[in-house]
């Protein structure tokens, strides 16, 4: 046995737990991987979205025009910033067409209103970095199990021999060391991931808040000036 | 539908990236391994050991070369019978009885023939004993090489071994093989390198338990009861 041992006969000779907890590995790392490219591009369209709306936003448009343009645009339910400006304002031309709407009534219920479009929103960009989380801290220590079984299975095969050499127990340990490098290679992306996406959502939240109280304001203004 | 539309281009992209990683892998660790490694060893391979031949050979040489001289003859002609002529006259001057004399002739002649005979058979004797020490020495010499080269195995040299250092150590076995002692009779001069000799020794009988040793008991005695071996590094690059 003079050549290198190929690093698939070294899987295919794992015992069944060490290949169980590959298994586990290699379909944590694709999911995880499934999962940052999804937050990736997710998280892109929500922040596109956003300047565009923004910029529309602020180009003075009116708001009621505003309001038609995007119910007329969206096909389904309003996401991201879009769905927080409906809600605020939806609520708000809701209540300010009955008559004799008290304004400070009628602003608690349009803050309330997008409060839980924010939370709503804040839900739907943290979608999924749990489990990046949990990826991210779990599979080194399902490796380390791994390896750690795949170890003590060859030095238990040595025990049994009357030679310990080292051709002996090298095999064993280099197979049972692929479970600890394939949860690394799972974790790694999934930690970055999720710093990554977590500062990513901190920052979109940040500007969901700053939005939500500007139109705050901007109908505050409108309730008590209104007759 | 809308999950096809999430989800979809990640699960493509996630699953292509894992199998390019899987491939470079694959590919990777074949191609180090098509390169045949050439490292020309720096450390040694030599013939470490030398058994040395028993020294004395205390092979009992039944018939001695010398052939055993001949009995004197019974018949003495010379007995001098003085008591029985106190005084004989001048003339009596004893005749040679010739029947004496035939007698010590035909002595003399049958020891010349047991003297022939003796001498064939001793070398006969002394060829079967060539054969058969050839046969005991093999037998002897596969005992020993097996025993040097377990010993070779364990033995480990020191940093300061030099080509020209020898040492040689005494072994003394029980019949059964056990290691019963071992010492330096010889030092090379350097402590470290007897040292390891003396645990090469030690340990080779860690190992294999007993040093395997001829059944027989007579070559036992001569060969394994006390042996010496030459400890010597030879091709020692420095």
């Amino acid at each position: 046995m003079n050549e290198p041992l190929s690093i698939l006969e070294l899987v295919k000779g794992a015992t069944p737990l060490v290949l169980f907890v590959m298994l586990v590995l290699a379909v944590a790392s694709v999911v995880s991987w499934v999962l940052i490219f999804q937050r990736w591009f997710a998280l892109n369209r929500v922040q596109r979205e956003m300047d565009d709306f923004e910029d529309e936003f602020w180009s003075g448009i009116e708001l009621h025009k505003l309001k038609q343009e995007v119910d007329a645009q969206e096909e389904g339910d309003p996401t991201g910033i879009e769905s927080i400006f409906i809600a605020g304002f939806g609520e708000y031309q809701r209540l300010s067409a009955q008559s004799g709407a008290d304004p400070d009534a009628v602003m608690q219920n349009v803050q309330r209103a997008m409060r839980v479009a924010l939370n709503r929103e804040e839900e739907r960009l943290a979608r999924h970095l749990p489990f990046l989380a949990t990826v991210g801290s779990t599979s080194p220590y399902i490796g380390l199990f791994g390896t750690v079984w795949g170890i003590m299975n060859s030095f238990r095969s040595l025990a049994n021999m009357t030679q310990a050499t080292l051709a002996a127990v090298a095999p064993g340990i280099s197979e049972a060391l692929i479970a600890t490098a394939m949860g690394l290679f799972a974790a790694i992306p999934a930690v970055i991931g999720y710093n990554r996406f977590a500062a990513r959502v901190e920052v979109l939240m940040k500007r969901y808040e700053a939005f939500t109280d500007e139109l705050t304001s901007i109908l505050h203004r409108a309730a008590h000036t209104a007759p | 539908m809308n999950f096809v539309r999430d989800y979809g281009a990640p699960l493509v992209l996630a699953l292509l990236l894992h199998a390019g990683v899987a491939a470079a892998l694959l590919r990777g660790w074949d191609a180090e391994a098509d390169e045949p490694q050439v490292v020309t060893p720096r450390i040694i391979q030599a013939q470490l050991l030398v058994m040395e031949k028993p020294v004395p050979k205390p092979r009992p040489r039944s018939v001695p070369t010398a052939p055993p001289k001949p009995k004197p003859a019974p018949a003495k002609p010379l007995p001098k019978p003085e008591p029985q002529a106190p005084k004989p006259p001048p003339k009596a001057l004893p005749k040679p009885d010739p029947e004496v004399e035939r007698r010590a002739r035909e002595e003399a002649a049958r020891q010349q023939r047991l003297q022939e005979l003796m001498e064939r058979s001793t070398k006969l004797a002394l060829d079967e004993d060539v054969a058969e020490e050839s046969v005991i020495e093999a037998n002897t010499m596969t005992y020993a090489d097996a025993i040097s080269r377990a010993i070779v195995a364990a033995w480990s040299r020191p940093p300061s071994a030099r080509n020209d250092m020898q040492a040689r150590l005494q072994v003394d076995l029980t019949p059964s093989g056990d290691l019963i002692g071992v010492r330096v009779v010889d030092t090379s001069g350097n402590p470290a390198f007897d040292r390891s000799a003396e645990t090469a020794v030690r340990k080779a009988a860690r190992t294999l338990g007993t040093f395997p040793v001829p059944p027989e008991q007579s070559l036992f005695e001569a060969h394994f009861r006390h042996f010496t071996l030459l400890f010597k590094p030879e091709d020692l690059l420095r």
